[in-house]
């Protein structure tokens, strides 16, 4: 279909028509001056997430986060849960998982009646307080189709601003091994009412990070 | 006067006097105004940010073949196809197309300025294809069969009340009228669209040209269902949104989000390359992104004025705008409305049509002071205003006028012996009660409002007898 495409040569020979000589270029500052400096990546991360509804758990190891885990999915309504197939949180979930229903990524798509979802994250933004997935986490649908998504992630997968999280997905061509990648930054919301503030339009009503301050 | 000219002044006139809606509009603009301010506050320099914006953007369109090439290749690299439509009609057959091979009956649709410019929905619709719009506000306004309101806010004209009401007589299943049981409404009645959908239709607010991704901005996931859910998703994007380099990003985001609501961030960007690569869990088996000129080429020709393909469609000058605070997104009868509408439009919809356009503005130059990527557009308005004139586009009455005014201002006698008569005159009139009847010479103003008072003297008596103390 779109290989016999006629506008494509006539828009090209357009634009190079009407650009004749480009418009000169002006100095702009650097990303140092535009945004304001990170000292502390973690304090920041956390004050971020307060302020944009993510709730943010920090345990000094894995098996901390993986009681805390625990915990979170007793709280989460019947339902099958959505979970990322990685090594790490096979071992993670092993205690809840002899309690609920489990569907592993590995299993196919989530399901539309899916209460919550459990990935990792590529890295965490301190500047904004966000969480930077690929659909190697777990695919497209489990960080935005549940009420609830969990995230399990490392204080050393921290960066201080987007700019340097966006140069690490460049890295090892996992920009192109993966066909998306999304930043999330708090849960989903509106304001389209009045300007009134609604948290969960359709996406999840509850983000939670569940930090470990040691590495696997 | 074109007709799209006559009904301006039409609508216009009827909504600066709708003080149930401006006063809507007002509270909205006045929110939005106390939190960009705290964005911007949380910038090391916020006029830095804009400056890189302009910066980033002027490289990209100054570059736009490049740029688009190189976009192009890797989209294809990664499976996805590219198709660039001259015109509006040319974008809609290649959807049309695309949807009746694939046997599509039902679309999801998130918010995207380029598929109200060329009409999709109704095109869908007229082949029995059901289009849910998904984003709230659109979904609202799609509901009251009315174009969106603003290009941020679609639904920024009503009330919980009248959104309560819509959504009984629709929808069903209203329990309250307070936001959060409206949003669960609307929830309820998109999630199973989303599931069911075969096509998933969005925007984009850019083209990543060195990953050969479509960034897409949104707050409330809607966008990243259409993307992630259906078996095919096509993304329908002006040629001008492309940036060189994914790192621009890292301000243009932030950047996007402060001047269009005033966070931070926006809750979801999300980068989509292609397909579903192998080996993942779910996402679109096709990826189509439809490129559309559609006069921007024109645009891009008019070296004055090129730079209005800079706008990201953050919507900040619409809410700086006097004139749109007055009479709101509808009256204008245009896709893009407020400041940028009025500047682009006579180049995307032709200049006879929409010259009247760069008249609806004081000049006061707000728009051009907020705006993120530092478009000149009061330039770009008084620019167009010349056009016209030069086209010879405007009434003759104009003209004479002008003429007149030439005449007076030429000579300060003369000037003065006009003045004074003119003040006798509307003094007379305003003594015999005319004000604001048919004879009142100002009737335009006067009809709906009170006329100022006509002063006793004229300035410079006044001057000569104070010295402006």
């Amino acid at each position: 279909m779109g290989d016999e495409n006629r506008g494509r040569e006539q828009i090209l020979a357009r634009i190079r028509a009407a650009m004749g000589t480009a418009a000169p270029a002006q100095k702009a500052a650097a990303n140092e001056k535009i945004i304001v400096r990170i000292e502390n990546p973690l304090k920041r991360f956390r004050a971020e997430c307060a302020a944009n509804n993510t709730e943010c758990l920090v345990r000094p190891d894995w098996a901390g986060c993986g009681n805390a885990l625990g915990e979170l999915l007793g709280e989460i309504p019947e339902g099958e849960i959505f979970v990322q197939e990685a090594p790490l949180l096979r071992r993670a979930i092993a205690k809840s998982s002899e309690t609920r229903a489990i569907r592993w990524s590995s299993q196919g798509q989530l399901s539309e009646s899916s209460p919550a979802a459990v990935t990792l994250a590529r890295v965490l933004v301190a500047e904004s307080g966000s969480v930077l997935v690929s659909t190697a986490c777990g695919g497209r649908a489990a960080s935005v189709a549940t009420p609830v998504h969990i995230v399990l992630a490392e204080t050393r997968q921290l960066v201080p601003d987007l700019g340097t999280a966006l140069a690490a997905i460049r890295q090892h061509g996992e920009l192109f091994a993966n066909s998306s990648f999304s930043l999330i930054t708090g849960s989903s919301r509106t304001a389209d009412i009045e300007k009134i503030l609604v948290l969960g339009a359709h996406g999840p009503r509850r983000l939670v990070v569940l930090l470990s301050e040691q590495s696997e | 006067m074109s007709a799209a000219s006559r009904q301006f002044f039409q609508d216009a006139t009827a909504k600066a006097v709708d003080v149930e809606l401006r006063e809507i509009v007002r509270r909205g603009i006045d929110h939005y105004d106390l939190v960009v301010g705290r964005g911007k506050a949380r910038f090391a320099d916020w006029e830095a940010a804009r400056q890189r914006c302009h910066e980033i953007r002027r490289e990209a369109i100054n570059h736009l073949d490049r740029y688009l090439l190189e976009f192009e290749q890797r989209v294809r690299d990664r499976g996805g196809h590219v198709f660039w439509a001259e015109t509006a009609e040319e974008a809609r057959k290649y959807v049309l197309d695309l949807a009746a091979s694939a046997g599509v009956r039902t679309v999801v649709k998130s918010k995207s300025m380029v598929a109200e410019e060329i009409h999709l929905n109704g095109a869908l619709e007229s082949r029995g294809i059901k289009v849910w719009e998904t984003d709230l506000g659109e979904f609202i306004v799609q509901l009251r069969r009315e174009p969106p309101f603003h290009i941020v806010t679609p639904a920024m004209h009503l009330t919980r009340e009248q959104i309560a009401k819509l959504f009984r007589e629709k929808l069903g299943g209203v329990e309250a009228e307070d936001p959060p049981s409206l949003v669960a409404v609307a929830r309820r009645a998109l999630r199973r669209a989303f599931f069911s959908a075969e096509m998933g239709i969005t925007g984009a607010n850019f083209l990543v040209a060195d990953s050969g991704m479509i960034a897409i901005t949104s707050n409330e996931g809607n966008a990243r269902l259409c993307a992630s859910l259906p078996r095919i998703h096509v993304a329908i994007v002006g040629i001008e949104k492309v940036v060189p380099r994914l790192e621009d990003l890292a301000i243009l985001w932030p950047v996007l989000a402060t001047a269009g609501t005033g966070q931070p961030i926006t809750c979801y960007n999300t980068l989509v390359g292609g397909p579903r690569a192998p080996g993942e869990v779910d996402g679109p088996e096709e990826f189509h992104v439809v490129l559309l000129d559609n006069g921007r080429t024109r645009l891009l020709a008019d070296v004055e004025q090129r730079e209005a393909l800079h706008c990201i469609r953050c919507g900040a000058c619409l809410n700086a705008c006097p004139v749109f605070r007055s009479i709101g997104g509808h009256a204008y009868g245009t896709v893009y409305s407020g400041p940028i509408g009025s500047v682009i439009m006579p180049h995307l919809g032709g200049l006879g049509a929409y010259q009247h356009l760069s008249y609806a503005s004081s000049l006061c130059g707000a728009c051009t002071e907020v705006c993120p990527v530092k478009i000149d557009l009061h330039r770009h308005l008084l620019q167009n205003r010349r056009n016209a004139v030069e086209e010879s586009l405007r009434p003759l009455s104009e003209k004479i006028g002008m003429r007149l005014w030439q005449w007076a201002m030429l000579d300060a006698g003369r000037f003065r012996r006009l003045a004074w008569a003119v003040r006798m005159a509307m003094r007379l009139a305003y003594g015999m009660r005319l004000e604001g009847t048919a004879l009142d010479p100002a009737r335009a103003w006067t009809k709906n409002r009170a006329a100022p008072p006509i002063p006793r003297h004229s300035f410079r008596a006044m001057w000569r007898k104070t010295r402006g103390g």
